[in-house]
């Protein structure tokens, strides 16, 4: 694994961008309460195995493992950035993202934040049996509002979430979609200093997902900084002027949203496998005619990737 | 150009540790997930008061909303209950030894047992029943402890409201000392909110200790003379060793029981001894609890 460092100098030279979050060596563990085995594998006709085996079996329901949701991850998001977050499901984006928005404490590492971070989930209910408008109070004094300014924002919210007379019901009763618009809306009921969006775009109609739009660049044009989260690299190329690309845990790309794209659909996308093989053939060539010719190949195979 | 292929394995280049450091202090960025000064845990605490107060009140709403007729269970419940215990210990077991007015002295403890024993058992549970919250909204996480044993409190108050009617129904003359009652509830309140914090850190860090919560809710129960009276049951046995009284009488929920019987029943007078014990425990544990689980913050969320 190589690992190359910034030149300080060089980093702190770049002009007066200021940042709004500094992640240092940033890993996050759980742990998770399970009766698996931390490995399957082993002989079966081995009588060492066999013992352990037994072992084993008694011990079943007992124990605990840890998962290393984000290993090792490091970068420095400045005010003003758009930043697509890339990976696939259990890649850690998710978990990644609560840690900036000083949800999930960092195992190991450190992490700075500018401000104050919200969190738009979809999965991130607040109260499911008490009322829209119970839930819209809490979460807007959990996001530091004083009631007065609930009371004067409170009719905007109700209007943004667009969710009618359900606003008296509980909001176990609320379709997806709805319960999405009110979190959006109650998220982003004031601007805050970084905006952690986790595929809450996703759910809603199309009309929804215009206005949630036009807010999160109204947000970024308030010298926020956004950071989305998604499967879908197209998304991240159109909405993102910066991509991370999170696999397994660990950081492995981070820059313009279009090549960090391209290498994350290089292994999971559609074309994954013509893309193993086109990388068989680079390192066929590599050994048998060296790097220009490698070179070559791959300006042929992608002639914007910059080889 | 060793390292193409559909599987990369580098790091993209990052600063060194000293260096980001060195970046968030000139920018004046703030650490996450790091337990603040005590100082400004209890500035932030404050700022959230208005949260904790719509949590407590959500807590109450959605607890009664299931059913039919909703609050009006917070009275029936513990009513009902009182009837069926004074069946069980008043008449069929027979634990009313020494007890003049034995439905106040039953009623009394039972509805103070109830959010005791809720405190101890949901309070400790707090910090995992409400992980989604935690991982979705920024507070301080005491407020979770404090709150959801508040909103016990809360539901309780019909029962409470009851307890002076049936004081009343049942004979008791009403004298000054009753409006100490409000007061000794409060100090038992503050006893569950130690209880709560102490034990929820606890369960956070151990869950396992999730699994004794019932064990010694249960056997709470039935040493700290809810429905019989620990004194007159220490006379039953022939020269038990003082200390043995002393512990049944004065350890926490036992005192926090006679705390509130006090005021409300003539033929226990209030004593000094009972509330200098009663207030050293409960701002003891509420004091000792606060900072052990504020020593705690910035790990909460993460199990």
């Amino acid at each position: 694994m190589a690992e190359r460092e910034l030149d300080p100098v060089a980093a702190t030279a770049v002009d007066e961008r200021v940042p709004s979050v500094v992640a240092s060596h940033v890993s996050i563990t759980y742990r998770v309460f399970s009766p698996g085995r931390a490995e399957e594998t082993f002989d079966t006709d081995d009588e060492t195995s066999a013992i352990r085996r037994l072992v084993r079996r008694g011990s079943q329901g007992v124990g605990v493992r840890e998962v290393e949701a984000v290993k090792d991850v490091s970068f420095v998001a400045y005010r003003g950035e758009s930043i697509g977050v890339l990976g696939s499901n259990g890649s850690g984006k998710s978990t990644l993202l609560r840690t900036i928005a000083g949800l999930v404490p960092p195992t190991s590492g450190q992490l700075w934040i500018n401000g104050r971070a919200a969190l738009l989930g979809v999965n991130a209910v607040l109260m499911a049996r008490l009322s829209g408008r119970r839930n819209i109070w809490i979460g807007a004094l959990a996001m530091g509002l004083t009631p007065e300014e609930i009371r004067e924002k409170f009719d905007d919210i109700v209007a943004f979430a667009d969710i009618g007379d359900f606003i008296d019901l509980p909001m176990s009763s609320y379709s997806s979609g709805m319960a999405a618009r009110l979190r959006f809306a109650i998220s982003t009921c004031v601007v805050p200093d970084i905006l952690v969006v986790d595929e809450a775009l996703s759910t809603g109609d199309a009309q929804f997902r215009e206005r949630a739009n036009e807010r999160i660049t109204q947000i970024r044009e308030q010298a926020g900084t956004v950071f989305l989260v998604s499967h879908n690299p197209g998304a991240i190329a159109s909405m993102c002027d910066r991509a991370l690309w999170i696999d397994r845990g660990r950081l492995l790309a981070d820059g313009k949203p279009y090549p960090v794209a391209g290498l994350y659909t290089r292994k999971y996308g559609q074309h994954r496998h013509i893309w193993r093989e086109r990388y068989a053939e680079v390192h066929r060539v590599i050994e048998e005619q060296g790097l220009e010719a490698a070179r070559d190949l791959l300006r042929r195979y992608e002639p914007e990737g910059g080889w | 150009m060793t390292d193409i292929g559909p599987d990369p394995q580098y790091s993209p280049p990052h600063l060194p540790a000293a260096d980001a450091a060195a970046l968030a202090a000139r920018y004046g960025l703030t650490q996450a997930g790091v337990r603040p000064g005590l100082g400004a845990y209890l500035r932030d605490l404050w700022g959230y008061r208005h949260l904790m107060w719509a949590m407590a009140k959500g807590e109450f709403v959605a607890e009664n909303q299931d059913n039919h007729l909703g609050w009006l269970w917070s009275i029936l419940n513990p009513i009902l209950l009182g009837i069926s215990y004074y069946l069980i210990f008043g008449v069929l077991i027979g634990t009313r030894g020494g007890i003049d007015n034995f439905v106040s002295f039953l009623t009394i403890g039972l509805f103070v047992f109830i959010p005791i024993s809720l405190a101890l058992a949901s309070g400790t549970k707090v910090l995992l029943s409400k992980l989604k919250m935690i991982r979705s909204l920024t507070f301080p996480r005491v407020i979770l402890p404090l709150t959801v044993t508040l909103a016990h409190f809360v539901s309780a108050g019909p029962a409470f409201v009851v307890l002076v009617i049936i004081a009343l129904v049942s004979g008791e003359p009403v004298t000054l000392e009753w409006l100490l009652f409000p007061v000794a509830l409060l100090v038992v309140l503050v006893m569950c909110l130690g209880f709560a914090l102490i034990g929820s850190r606890i369960v956070h860090t151990v869950r396992d200790a999730a699994n004794l919560m019932p064990l010694i809710t249960r056997l709470l129960r039935y040493v700290s003379g809810v429905f019989f009276s620990i004194e007159a049951s220490i006379e039953r046995f022939d020269n038990p060793p003082e200390w043995v009284g002393h512990i049944l009488e004065y350890q926490p929920v036992a005192v926090a029981l006679t705390l509130v019987r006090e005021p409300m029943m003539a033929e226990y007078p209030v004593r000094w001894e009972t509330w200098a014990i009663a207030l050293a425990w409960s701002f003891g544990l509420f004091i000792v609890g606060f900072i052990f689980f504020w020593r705690g913050e910035g790990t909460y969320g993460r199990a």
